[in-house]
């Protein structure tokens, strides 16, 4: 027996243990590990891997070939144009705006709709339904009817402030109401609906389906989801001159300089 | 015919100096793919092996990867876009256009890095609807969806700033809109935007601080998190599976 290969140890150290993982029994380890269950991921995963972004390359290549980038005039400030829009993914909140106050619709909502995303796992804590679509079948119903029920309300609200604004209604809160055209129009009312409304749609879909915390979250969530998506469609499509409503096919082209009349 | 290159590829890969740079044979053994995974720097991200349901296109839609292959692109096209533009009131219009009629294949370029950038927000957008309705932010991997959630916020931000770049009329007023609701921060409205955009209204100032935000400061951060991200996706047990 000669000396093994590699670094010696110390005298008096010759028997060393090597930690090789300190691993936590739940975040790794699964149970009932079959052999059968497992793919290489050289090739499997790898061909998907390749294949998939080839394929996105080469799509990304023809719409680059195909359309190209907008670029209008010089910036100039003195030339606004009617409307000016934010990149599509802002316009949701650019739509919100409409609706309330700017630092509410701006900045104090969208913060606290990333916080409260952030907190999801916080609040729904079992595994239940880990890895399962919708997690039960009552998930997907919970689903679709949570987008229809938002999908309708924040047409119907968008609408709604139309009609009402159009009807003299910010006229009549600055003469009648308390704090004038802010207080109520501007906060009170837009807060009281983007939470009343909230609630009542985990209220229904408790009373409903029976919803336990994952169930309802899904419900929360998709209502999020659906709001986000329908304001960002309305501002992009259905916003024209002056940020008025009007209908997707009859939006009048973009006003590109608007010079401001004598003072 | 065939022996000779043959034979010259069999003493190429036995050589001492192929032999250092790769550490195993083909891989066709369970060996040598195991070996052909972690011993390459890019490849270790992945486990050796995974589980057949996380190669389920339908499950994925590989939203995540092709977030990831997207900013790849980006990061790419950026760079070279960077050769090419000054990010001053006085270049910065004249660069893009320059861009667009002297540049060769300068168009495809900036068409190329507009596209992936909108890209991006879709699909990390989709790739969070995905791991929602999954359950995969259940334990263990409730950090990991707070990191998912900074990495979303982070993506409109990427693509926000670099929107002012082209400093033409669109980027200028879309960004206006922007500054006003800045500026309509509750409590610190004027002192938010004041750093952010660098004065009272739009200007070099703010050219240059989007610039180096969307070039250097927020890859940077996004950089680190996507790091993160990943680490804890091998860390927690890898994708997520019925259990």
């Amino acid at each position: 027996m000669g000396v093994p290969r590699g670094p010696q140890p110390f005298p008096g150290q010759e028997k060393r243990l090597r930690l090789l993982a300190f691993v936590r029994q739940d975040s790794v380890v699964r149970v009932d590990k079959r052999v059968e269950d497992t793919a290489m991921v050289w090739p499997h995963l790898l061909v998907i891997e390749f294949i998939a972004a080839m394929l996105w390359t080469i799509g990304l290549f023809a719409i680059s070939a195909a359309f190209n980038a907008p670029l209008q005039d010089h910036s100039t400030p003195d030339c606004t144009p009617n409307p000016s829009k934010a990149p599509w993914y802002l316009l949701n909140l650019q739509e919100l705006l409409l609706h309330m106050d700017k630092g509410l619709a701006g900045v104090v909502v969208p913060t606290l709709w990333l916080v409260f995303m952030a907190f999801i796992p916080y609040i729904d804590r079992s595994r239940e339904g880990v890895g399962i679509y919708f997690t039960t079948p009552k998930g997907r119903t919970i689903t679709i009817f949570a987008a229809v029920y938002a999908t309708v309300l924040t047409f119907t609200l968008i609408v709604l402030d139309k009609v009402l604004k159009d009807v003299g209604y910010i006229e009549f809160a600055s003469d009648h109401f308390p704090g004038g055209k802010q207080l109520f129009p501007n906060y009170l009312i837009p807060i009281a609906t983007m939470l009343g409304l909230s609630f009542l749609l985990v209220v229904i879909v408790k009373r409903l389906y029976g919803a336990g915390t994952r169930e309802w979250m899904i419900a929360i969530f998709t209502g999020f989801v659906s709001v986000y998506l329908v304001l960002t469609i309305v501002g992009t499509s259905m916003r024209g001159t002056g940020m008025n409503l009007f209908l997707p096919w009859d939006v009048p082209s973009t006003h590109q300089c608007f010079e401001p009349g004598p003072l | 015919m065939l022996e000779i290159p043959a034979q010259l590829w069999q003493r190429t890969k036995s050589s001492y100096i192929w032999r250092s740079f790769f550490r195993h044979g083909y891989p066709d053994s369970r060996k040598n793919q195991s070996l052909a995974v972690f011993t390459n720097v890019f490849l270790h991200l992945h486990p050796v092996k995974v589980r057949r349901h996380a190669l389920a296109i339908p499950y994925t839609w590989c939203m995540g990867g092709l977030s990831f292959f997207l900013f790849l692109v980006l990061t790419l096209t950026g760079t070279l876009l960077m050769f090419y533009y000054r990010p001053t009131t006085e270049w910065a219009y004249s660069d893009i256009k320059d861009l667009e009629t002297v540049v060769l294949f300068g168009q495809l370029l900036r068409n190329m890095h507009r596209w992936a950038a909108h890209g991006m927000v879709i699909t990390v957008f989709l790739h969070m609807i995905r791991v929602f309705y999954t359950g995969s932010y259940k334990p263990p991997r409730e950090f990991n969806w707070v990191i998912g959630t900074l990495l979303f916020f982070f993506t409109i931000l990427l693509s926000y700033t670099g929107y002012l770049l082209p400093w033409d009329q669109l980027s200028f007023w879309a960004v206006t809109v922007g500054y006003e609701i800045a500026r309509a921060t509750p409590f610190i409205g004027d002192e938010f935007s004041f750093v952010l955009f660098g004065g009272y209204q739009l200007g070099p100032n703010a050219l240059l601080r989007f610039y180096v935000l969307h070039v250097v400061g927020l890859p940077l951060v996004v950089g680190f998190l996507i790091a993160i991200h990943f680490w804890r996706i091998r860390k927690d047990g890898g994708i997520t599976g019925p259990l």
